[in-house]
């Protein structure tokens, strides 16, 4: 196995990568919070074993190798995350670190498990995210919230630094991933002005740096995700019930059986004829496909 | 019931979503003092009992099991006018500690109907299982309701259940945190604003508020009600928001679970794991198109070998050593009665309802079956594998479960359409049920075609099977085609967790089903036997010159173009009284002795006839027993007549034809 230490560099290395080709030893020095030439000594080691290539005073590239080793192990961090909070409860500042130490000691079947459980979200809490099994991260081209100008409406995707000081200060603002914003004003030293819902908030230009974000079009709201009959899901697909098409024949019994606007439902068997059998408030439920044809769902990916 | 003297006794009622185990927590509390029988009006099943707590007798009245107390189905309607109407002194509410959403949500509609509740929080270990767990001191802190965990399958608290029960009755707890979970900012002015135009109406025995919920709920019984009492302008104005306000329905259910979900969130230590369950992977194979169906057909094929390997040589035993032999006795010993009297008592009540008590071991064999594969929650599989091939006949899913109940009794196949909400596919269904060859055909055809077709037997009892299932096949479809047209019902059923069978559970729904047939047995079945017997004895000068014969030779010329003989005719008339009476019937008609009957059908059936005979058989009217219970589920003398005129058409018409065309092959 290879060390901690190891896939600690290489997770830096790649998350800088976006930003910065090739990573110099003096920001993973500053990401990772060890001496210069700590930094130097550990790439050379990587570089010999064929995980990275390094020129010295440019700067480190990942190889295939290295990337794929580093995807694995921020694939892991992710679904940690997600479980530490969304299972076990724990605050969100809380859980980067204790990921941190998690994601060395995961194996693939650990991994796995953790995958079908969480399949129903496909970012970590702090909405980067989470690279499918073959090391792919859907780009959600985002930016940084301080690039936006006033008059654009965007929603807030992820949180860039995950410092317990500053999550506990994006709660407060009311500004977590997902969250909707329109850019009121924007000051000569980057000072924003957010306007959400009923709210204003006014963002320092590195705490709005901090945060990324992505326009929202005009028209979102009306192509926001395809509704479609839960019936065409196909066995494994998850989805959220959105509404209901059709008459109210069997409403009153599809409502008491927990399929209500907001209930996250998943397929688990759909033979393309017949019932379909679908996990609902945690049972099983055979809904023939008539009345399936009629409750309107969403698919989640992932 | 056992009151104390001149006070009435309280009145404890048992609430709960259908698969929580309500039936084991209701039989844990009531022991063998229990009474079954039908709600007032209606053909559910209703169960009282008594249970005692520190001197206080308590009556005891399990509702059905409902996902909510809209009258989405008779069932729900039942429980929910028990409460509004009986007003019960406490209601337990019996829950699934590991399917907790969908059980709180029915509580939510409790808390508005039930003025004193204590919630028996079962099925604790399946939560276990599942990874997640309820915090009892915060759930009854929540609500202000008292909490009982329990595992009742193990008979884990009980004794706390009852003591809760006594407490909670005598000191009642003080003050409902919850109210009005319906009321929010989408719902609460369309409720109020109907409760208003209801101000001056009697909405009684229903709260007006409740009432105007439920309205715009889509509660189709409070709507009828209303409607009536109503005057006609102010029900024009209700009825225009109704219309407008469809979706408050979906909001108010939006709300329940809103706060199913708060609740929850406070008190549910961990949230199910949402893994891949034990029952998810055996669904996998239970639910699949091809392997759901040969599993299927194994698993009956299997029970059918347990019920006829052991039944069959237990109804021998009866027939022989308990029947016969009193037979004897009659006729033997008990020589100082008059000869009518004799007959009476030896081929009338002990040949025609002694015979048919025999079949009880079969029966019961047949309900434990049922019982396992129900307790176990294997049926609920049944209906979903068989949905698409009973929607070609109009129906869904859960009417397959009836219809194979049928092959044991028609008698409870009829009773088992309960479980259909659509009073069109019921009536289908009930139409359909007598069409399935029971117990009772099938010993007949196994007689009769031993008879006729020596080696061939199992080749022609096999086939006249599957042709009455062919012909009911065909029935559904045009039935559902052409007579009773309408919207289709859909399936939607919970498939529970499968879970270790309740020994105590299946036994005691085994044996009051037996019971009803035992008591059938002896009540309409021994009427009609004494009935039949009479005209076979009256006049007087033997059974061929009796009544029973002259309605045989009337009948002749219609067996002729069956190739029937008038003892057939009699014979096959008499298995109205019981499918099994054909046998004993053809036995007093044609042999001295019944040992004598298989060569006499051998010479006198030609192999048409004899094919003949067996569809007319399997096809015949339903017998008294199942004719009274279409009766009585119908709640109709038209569907009863309806039922036995079309067998009895689709019968005899068969029978020709198969004879006709026999014929035509033979010479």
């Amino acid at each position: 196995m290879r060390s901690e230490r190891v896939e600690e560099y290489l997770e830096a290395i790649s998350k800088r990568q976006r930003t910065e080709t090739p990573v110099s030893t003096s920001s993973l020095a500053a990401d990772l919070g060890v001496s210069l030439p700590a930094v130097t000594e550990m790439m050379q080691r990587l570089a010999a074993e064929g995980l990275i290539e390094y020129e010295p005073n440019k700067g480190a590239t990942l190889t295939a190798e290295g990337s794929r080793v580093a995807i694995t192990t921020i694939r892991r961090h992710r679904l940690w995350e997600r479980f530490l909070t969304d299972i076990l409860g724990l605050k969100w500042d809380k859980v980067h670190e204790e990921a941190c130490r998690l994601e060395h000691a995961t194996s693939p079947e650990t991994e796995d498990r953790l995958a079908s459980l969480m399949s129903e979200t496909d970012t970590c809490p702090h909405g980067h995210p989470i690279p499918d099994k073959d090391g792919n991260i859907p780009d959600q081209g985002v930016g940084l919230l301080s690039e936006f100008e006033p008059g654009q409406k965007v929603r807030i995707a992820a949180i860039g630094r995950e410092t317990p000081d500053l999550l506990r200060k994006v709660e407060k603002w009311g500004l977590k991933p997902g969250v909707v914003v329109s850019i009121e004003s924007k000051d000569s030293k980057g000072s924003m002005g957010l306007k959400l819902d009923d709210r204003e908030v006014v963002l320092k230009k590195d705490s709005a740096a901090a945060l990324l974000a992505k326009p929202v079009g005009p028209d979102e709201e009306t192509v926001k995700e395809e509704e479609v009959p839960i019936s065409r899901l196909q066995a494994g697909e998850s989805g959220v019930v959105r509404s209901y098409a059709g008459g109210r024949g069997m409403l009153g019994r599809c409502l008491s059986m927990g399929f209500t606007p907001g209930s996250p439902v998943r397929v688990i068997e759909n033979y393309g004829r017949g019932p379909i059998l679908v996990s609902v408030c945690n049972s099983e439920v055979a809904v023939g496909r008539e009345i399936a044809g009629r409750i309107m769902v969403t698919r989640k990916r992932g | 019931m056992a009151a104390r003297s001149g006070e009435k006794a309280p009145v404890v009622a048992l609430a709960g979503l259908p698969n929580v185990g309500k039936s084991t927590v209701f039989n844990l509390l009531t022991g063998l003092s229990q009474h079954v029988g039908n709600w007032p009006g209606k053909t559910i099943e209703q169960k009282t009992g008594v249970m005692q707590y520190d001197g206080l007798t308590m009556q005891l009245v399990d509702l059905p099991g409902t996902y909510s107390l809209t009258a989405n189905s008779v069932e729900e309607q039942i429980a929910r006018d028990y409460l509004v109407k009986e007003r019960p002194d406490l209601v337990v509410a019996v829950l699934n500690a590991a399917s907790m959403e969908r059980s709180l949500y029915l509580v939510a509609e409790l808390i508005e109907l039930a003025p004193r509740l204590v919630i028996a929080l079962n099925m604790t270990d399946v939560a276990r299982q599942e990874g997640t767990k309820v915090n009892v001191g915060a759930l009854e802190a929540a609500l202000n309701i008292p909490v009982v965990p329990m595992v009742a399958s193990r008979n884990q608290g009980v004794k706390d259940l009852v003591k809760v029960i006594g407490v909670e009755y005598s000191q009642p707890t003080v003050g409902r945190i919850v109210k009005h979970i319906e009321s929010g900012s989408e719902t609460e002015g369309d409720i109020s604003h109907i409760a208003q135009l209801l101000a001056d109406e009697d909405t009684t025995p229903y709260p007006r508020h409740w009432a105007a919920t439920k309205l715009l709920e889509g509660d189709q019984q409070i709507n009828r009600l209303l409607r009536e009492r109503v005057s006609e302008g102010r029900w024009a104005d209700i009825d225009s928001i109704l219309k407008d306000k469809e979706a408050t329905a979906i909001a108010i259910a939006g709300l329940r679970f809103d706060w199913v979900r708060r609740v929850l969130s406070t008190v549910q230590e961990k949230r199910p794991l949402g893994q891949i369950s034990l029952t998810e992977r055996l669904d996998r194979a239970a639910t699949h198109p091809i392997l759901g169906l040969m599993i299927l057909l194994l698993v009956m094929g299997l029970a059918f070998a347990v019920i006829y390997g052991i039944g069959v040589p237990a109804q021998q035993f009866l027939e022989v050593s308990v029947v016969e032999r009193v037979q004897g006795l009659v006729f033997n010993q008990m020589t100082f009665l008059p000869d009518w009297l004799q007959g009476l008592l030896g081929d009338g009540i002990l040949g025609g309802a002694g015979l048919v008590f025999t079949f009880a071991p079969i029966l019961l064999l047949f309900f434990l079956a049922w019982g396992f594969l129900e307790d176990v929650g294997y049926t609920a599989r049944v209906a979903f594998v068989t949905d698409r091939y009973m929607h070609a006949i109009g129906l869904h899913g859960k009417s397959s479960l009836p219809l194979l109940l049928g092959f044991g009794c028609n008698v409870p196949a009829v009773m088992g359409t309960r479980i259909i909400e659509s009073r069109r596919a019921r009536l289908l269904t009930v139409l359909l049920a007598p069409l399935i060859p029971c117990t009772g055909r099938m010993a007949v055809i196994a007689v009769i075609a031993g008879a006729v077709f020596g080696g061939w037997a199992i080749l022609v009892t096999v086939g006249v099977i599957a042709f009455s299932l062919v012909v009911l096949a065909i029935l559904g479809l045009v039935m559902n085609r052409f007579v009773l047209r309408g919207k289709r019902a859909a399936l939607m059923m919970e498939l529970p967790l499968y879970h270790t069978p309740n020994p105590r559970t299946i036994g005691l729904g085994a044996w009051q089903r037996t019971a009803a047939f035992i008591r059938r047995a002896g009540t309409v079945i021994l009427i009609v036997s004494i009935v039949v017997w009479l005209l076979s004895y009256f006049p007087g000068e033997g059974i061929e010159e009796s009544f029973l014969a002259d309605i045989g030779r009337w009948l002749e010329p219609l067996g002729k173009l069956m190739g029937l003989d008038w003892e057939m005719m009699v014979a096959l008339l008499t298995s109205f009284v019981a499918k099994e009476n054909t046998i004993a019937t053809l036995g007093v008609l044609l042999g001295q002795e019944g040992s004598g009957l298989t060569e006499v059908l051998r010479e006198m059936l030609t192999p048409a006839a004899g094919i003949a005979f067996l569809v007319a058989q399997v096809l015949f009217i339903p017998c008294v027993a199942t004719a009274a219970c279409i009766r009585q589920e119908t709640g109709s003398w038209r569907w009863m007549a309806t039922s036995i005129g079309l067998q009895l058409v689709l019968s005899l018409s068969l029978a020709i034809l198969v004879f006709q065309i026999g014929r035509l092959i033979e010479t």
